[in-house]
């Protein structure tokens, strides 16, 4: 038995001139006035930064130049991503779109689509959001009892979806919604394509507990939708959401979130520091190594065509413990004043407040432990 | 994996699982002989395999999978770092040595030498770095065991001809650790699973109840941690320096024996810690590897203080330089 298929991994050979693409662009435009910026940054949003990397060729790298991608592999497409998670850029405006979206519309989107929203996409001007979750479908998702019924060749949406992140940033939502009528669970879903200016749709902020703004309520009332909103095949909704999950949940994003704030740790305790902070140091040093060979592994795979849901579902189980155990072991190492302006007890008091939502965004703890036990073979 | 290296996979696995924890030297190492095993890391034109650490990871993994009561990684590694010694027979590998080696002699203490009874020679780690290669002869042997009753003896030496090589073989003995504890986590993993698929208790499964998927489900994150980073250092070992990897590998192996070993014998209740049972020969084989060539507050040590020493600017530079 071996749980976790890995294979020696080789990483591309202009991998280094990629970081230091990368790593310039950061140290030009990086520069937050609230070091909390640094952490958690692919929900903090900078159009002007995400503008800045479309034109440096830096997203939608892997799609095709007739759609305005670069036809780069998947890893380095994987580099670029961890170079500006490693640094803390604010990448949180188009994350969604290069990773899922535009990926997702050029496999299944019609060509109409495909040419309004994904060159826009690869510029870094549109931004995107997932609908999926409802007040009444969180962790049970095949219960979305958002209805999309036939008008004509169209479409007319009604219902609603809610924590959605970015919505309030997005140009542009694929969402999974019942388009037949009196269906049960997971058959009778159909994904679509959503311009979030249509009338009849509205945006309203969900603050979180730290007053910040990531996540939204979305309504559909009466939204007409032309016949190509349609994405994929209608009915298959479940199935292609689903697939999707692998490209949502295997990113370097599920265990990079604290990276920085580990970096300001070896930055603040300085060249001696107590041993207890040096083992400290060492774990966590070991967890990330150990996490990067296995997020990068299974990017390899899908890189490969292959599918592997079981161990990017173990990627982010193992990704989020281990990025929101990160600032409780810090700040038990450390005696931390986080009343005060230095930048370790900035990045730690944010952390701390929304680290819980690690293990809740991308499907919570428990239900990707019963993925992974499904996955063993446990009956 | 190439086509060689799944031959090499069947025909190991077949061996060690028909061995496994009940083989002895005295009755068995002639088998290991016959398949020239012990020359998986020697060149081509010395009559070895040729294979890289990558081959050595399925081997090793192998013998931690099957609980194998024979120090073949340890005879493996040994004769990779004898090769230009000049000595016959079964080698083994040592965790530490105590004394002075002046003139081609050594005189001290060796530690924690593996399965050493009937050894010719052992390579053990040289106090200032690199590694020194003993002959057993005329050396005195104090018998001592592991948790799992493996000899990890001490020896005395005095003026015993000894040569030093670069290579570090307490490094080497950490990778042999990490395959193992690797291939000993998936085995006592799969057995868990089985157990729970089986055993019913309030007229279902124990693998219907939740709380016991979720246990089986973080046992399988861990013993996927260790899995990932056996690779990751085989292939470091394999470009040449694995001073990093090696420690972050050493200490997430180590940590995942932790939660691995309780998960499963959590799951097979009662049963699973009696004599009978064959989940022991897996756990006291782990529970010993955590400890051997380094613990985890060693290898924390070694690498929080390289991070800390090369700064936090160099801190991701490093990481990813690694692998580029």
């Amino acid at each position: 038995m071996q749980t976790f298929a890995i294979e020696a991994l080789s990483w591309p050979k202009q991998g280094a001139d990629l970081r230091r693409q990368v790593r310039d662009l950061v140290a030009e435009h990086v520069h937050p006035a609230n070091p909390a910026d640094l952490t958690n940054c692919w929900a903090v949003a900078d159009p002007k930064f995400s503008r800045t990397l479309g034109q440096a060729g830096l997203l939608g790298m892997t799609w095709p130049k007739e759609y305005g991608g670069h036809e780069r592999s998947p890893l380095e497409r994987y580099i670029v991503l961890e170079e500006l998670l490693a640094a803390g850029a604010p990448v949180g405006a188009h994350w969604i779109a290069d990773r899922q979206t535009g990926t997702l519309l050029l496999r299944y989107g019609h060509e109409e689509e495909r040419r309004r929203w994904v060159p826009g996409m690869a510029r870094g001007e549109i931004y995107a959001c997932i609908g999926l979750s409802e007040p009444n479908a969180g962790s049970d998702l095949a219960a979305v009892r958002t209805t999309a019924r036939r008008d004509g060749d169209g479409w007319v949406l009604d219902g609603q979806k809610v924590w959605t992140t970015n919505a309030h940033n997005a140009h542009v939502m694929i969402a999974l919604i019942r388009s037949e009528e009196g269906s049960e669970r997971n058959a009778g879903l159909s994904q679509f394509i959503i311009p979030m200016d249509a009338p009849g749709l509205t945006v309203r902020p969900i603050y979180d507990l730290t007053g910040g703004h990531d996540f939204n309520e979305v309504f559909f009332d009466g939204v007409r939708l032309p016949a190509t909103a349609l994405l994929g095949v209608e009915g298959e909704g479940w199935k292609q959401a689903t697939a999707e999950l692998s490209l949502e949940r295997s990113g370097p994003e599920r265990y990079l979130s604290c990276l920085t704030l580990l970096t300001e740790l070896i930055r603040a305790v300085g060249p001696s520091p107590s041993d207890s902070i040096r083992t400290l140091i060492g774990q966590l040093v070991s967890e990330t190594w150990t996490l990067r060979l296995m997020s990068a592994s299974v990017a390899a795979q899908i890189a490969q065509g292959q599918d592997p849901a079981l161990e990017a579902t173990i990627v982010k189980d193992l990704g989020n413990s281990f990025e929101q155990a990160m600032p409780a072991l810090i700040q038990a190492a450390v005696e931390t004043d986080l009343a005060s302006d230095a930048a370790l007890p900035i990045m730690l008091g944010h952390l701390l407040q929304v680290s819980p939502s690690f293990s809740l965004r991308g499907g919570t703890r428990e239900i990707l432990k019963g993925i992974i036990a499904r996955g063993l073979g446990l009956r | 994996m190439n086509e060689q290296q799944h031959m090499l996979t069947e025909m190991v696995d077949g061996l060690f699982a028909g061995l496994g924890p009940s083989a002895t030297i005295e009755k068995n190492w002639p088998q290991i002989e016959e398949l020239g095993l012990t020359t998986l890391l020697l060149p081509e034109a010395d009559g070895g395999f040729g294979g890289s650490w990558q081959d050595a990871l399925i081997v090793f993994r192998l013998s931690g999978y099957h609980a194998l009561s024979l120090p073949v990684p340890e005879a493996v590694i040994a004769a990779r770092l004898a090769s230009g010694c000049g000595l016959q027979g079964r080698g083994t590998i040592a965790s530490r040595s105590d004394g002075r080696l002046e003139g081609g002699r050594f005189t001290g203490t060796v530690h924690g030498a593996v399965q050493s009874a009937g050894a010719a020679y052992i390579v053990a780690p040289a106090t200032d770095g690199g590694s020194i290669v003993l002959s057993t002869e005329g050396a005195q042997r104090k018998p001592a065991n592991n948790l799992a009753g493996e000899g990890r003896d001490v020896w005395a030496f005095d003026g015993a001809s000894a040569f030093a090589v670069t290579e570090d073989v307490f490094e080497l003995g950490a990778f042999a650790r990490v395959a193992q504890i690797a291939g000993g986590l998936d085995a006592a993993l799969g057995m868990s699973v089985s157990y729970a698929n089986d055993r019913k208790q309030f007229g279902r499964p124990l693998a219907k109840f939740q709380a016991v998927q979720q246990s089986l489900a973080t046992f399988a994150g861990e013993a996927a941690a260790a899995n990932c980073a056996a690779m990751g250092l085989a292939q470091a070992l394999d470009r040449g320096n694995a001073d990093y990897e090696v420690a972050a590998a050493k200490l997430r192996a180590n940590r995942a024996v932790g939660v691995g070993t309780s998960s499963a014998h959590q799951a097979h209740g009662a049963i699973g810690f009696t004599k009978e049972y064959d989940l022991h020969p897996i756990t006291r084989r782990l529970w010993s590897a955590r400890s051997e060539f380094g613990g985890d507050s060693h290898w924390a040590t070694v690498l929080g203080g390289k991070v800390i020493t090369a700064g936090a600017h160099r801190f991701w530079a490093d990481l990813t330089a690694l692998t580029d």
